[in-house]
């Protein structure tokens, strides 16, 4: 597979603060980029040393061939970047933006067909500052891909949108992919990474943690889980049970994270049936990223 | 130079789509003028004297209000909403950015000087300028001295608000300073020569001189000064541009 973005032992300090510590990856041409991570990580240093904004400390990072902090020029022409908090000109109307962005490129651009793809026709004539957070979403997103981008690169990009916006903003991506762009997103949502990413980099406190594809991150890390009601277990019980790794419960309602959930289902109903105790909505979950998650912060705390 | 040509037209379009900003920018000389007016003319000073004397040192104050508050708010408002870094990831180069926004502060500016001339002759007896080319050239000179030197010093600002402290300095320094509101005559000879480290001063000698007295090529001194001050600030504006507040 070509590579796209190659990362080599990055490293980005402010002041005294190490944001990004040591961080190595390659990113493949056609994929769905994931860098997931909790608020302050390093995922947004990270994409800004990438695009060229941000200079590295430390270590050699290289996107489509060329050194992003030295050739800036040469790079914007090629990628596109969806920022967080950035917005346009509040009094910019839709049908301005579009054009203004289109004039920065040279040669023609895919600004008919995104009107069309994103339905932004009946928007032309708004100003900017009067859309809802979906739309304005949308038309970043048009502005970021006008010159069809060999990169695409989105900081956040369903931050602030209701379910039915962020699934639709999906496809989109989906969609320009296919259309073949590189995408590497951002996304502290774990449902996103897994429903939307190829291959997810989990970074907290400025370190890689794992790189894989959503699947095998789950199969290699998340624990499964049993979920059930009942009043007469204590926490101390399920832990002690061979196997649990640990427990997390509500008053009544727990969860058991456990390598084997069968074995540990025996052993939780062989205790209950001796002893007499009640079990209700008895579950077994598989584990998400957002589980992945919260173990691999655990771990860090007690680490 | 279709992106300059864009955005240029854009930012003079948006200019205009804020009415209520619109409406106080080009009130503001005008009401100037007309006080002034009410505490001047009057025995020692006839109309087209105080006509000649303050329209063409108002319409320089205009620069610098235009360079500083029009100009200098707006780019320090796009640095601090992300304007400027969604830019950053363009194509899009400094200069063209200050060059349209030149443009948009040369347009407005323009429309207020008109409106002061206009407002002068008909209430002042003013007349045209007695070297219109030579006017025209120094206004030229002055913008190109003025609005990078604001883009410039308000680029070193955090934030909004440091902006306009910066802005409110140079323009009360200035108004009082450069014998655009006090003739100078009238102030301690320190304070004249202060005057002229103002570049205001300069304007405004060559702005009230080729309106009545004689053609540019009479003014060498102040033109030298201001075109200097002009590479200085172009250059300096350029250098230093800055896409966000970080």
């Amino acid at each position: 597979m070509e590579s796209v973005i190659s990362v080599k032992n990055l490293s980005k300090n402010f002041g005294a603060t190490r944001a990004v510590k040591n961080l190595s990856f390659t990113v493949y041409k056609g994929e769905i980029f994931g860098i997931i991570g909790p608020n302050g990580a390093g995922k947004t240093t990270t994409l800004e040393i990438l695009e060229g904004i941000s200079v590295p400390s430390g270590g050699e990072v290289e996107v489509l061939g060329l050194v992003p902090s030295k050739q800036l020029r040469e790079l914007n022409k090629k990628i596109g970047v969806q920022f967080q908090a950035t917005s346009i000109q509040k009094n910019m109307k839709v049908k301005e933006a579009l054009e203004l962005f289109s004039s920065f490129y040279e040669g023609p651009t895919q600004k008919d067909y995104l009107i069309d793809l994103l339905g932004l026709s009946e928007k032309m004539s708004v100003k900017f500052d009067d859309l809802s957070g979906g739309w304005k979403q949308r038309v970043t997103l048009a502005l970021a891909t006008l010159h069809e981008p060999e990169i695409l690169f989105l900081d956040e990009p369903s931050m602030g949108l209701d379910p039915s916006a962020r699934r639709e903003m999906w496809s989109l991506i989906r969609l320009l992919r296919d259309r073949g762009s590189t995408i590497v997103v951002t996304t502290h949502y774990m449902e996103e990474a897994e429903q939307l990413c190829d291959r997810v980099a989990m970074i907290y406190s400025g370190q890689l943690k794992a790189l894989n594809t959503p699947h095998e991150l789950l199969n290699e890390g998340a624990a499964d889980c049993l979920a059930f009601t009942s009043a007469g277990l204590s926490r101390e019980y399920l832990k002690s049970l061979p196997g649990v790794e640990r427990v997390e419960n509500n008053l009544d309602e727990f969860k058991v994270y456990c390598d084997d959930q069968q074995t540990t289902a025996y052993h939780i109903f062989a205790h209950c049936q001796e002893k007499g105790i009640l079990l209700a909505d008895f579950k077994f979950e598989k584990g998400s990223l957002d589980d992945l998650f919260v173990q691999y912060l655990e771990k860090e705390k007690i680490g | 130079m279709n992106a300059i040509v864009k955005l240029a037209s854009l930012e003079t379009k948006m200019f205009f789509r804020d009415r209520l900003s619109m409406f106080w920018t080009f009130l503001f000389p005008v009401v100037m003028i007309w006080l002034f007016g009410s505490m001047f003319v009057g025995d020692n000073m006839s109309q087209k004297a105080f006509a000649e004397y303050f329209v063409p040192s108002w319409i320089g104050v205009n620069i610098v209000t235009t360079s500083f508050f029009t100009l200098g708010t707006v780019l320090t408002n796009y640095r601090e909403t992300g304007v400027l870094r969604r830019y950053q990831s363009t194509p899009l180069q400094p200069w063209k950015i200050l060059a349209a926004h030149t443009f948009q502060g040369t347009v407005i500016f323009a429309i207020s000087a008109l409106l002061l001339m206009i407002f002068g002759m008909l209430l002042y007896d003013l007349t045209l300028p007695a070297y219109i080319g030579s006017t025209l050239l120094s206004l030229l000179i002055s913008i190109l001295a003025f609005f990078p030197f604001a883009l410039f010093l308000t680029s070193l600002a955090k934030n909004a608000q440091s902006a306009a402290a910066i802005s409110s300095l140079f323009l009360n320094l200035m108004l009082f300073l450069s014998g655009a509101t006090f003739p100078l005559e009238m102030m301690p000879s320190v304070l004249q020569y202060a005057a002229k480290i103002l570049p205001l001063y300069y304007v405004i000698q060559l702005l009230r001189g080729t309106w009545t007295e004689a053609p540019i090529t009479e003014y060498g001194f102040e033109t030298a000064v201001l075109i200097g001050i002009a590479i200085v600030s172009v250059v300096l504006a350029v250098r230093f541009f800055r896409w966000s507040g970080k």
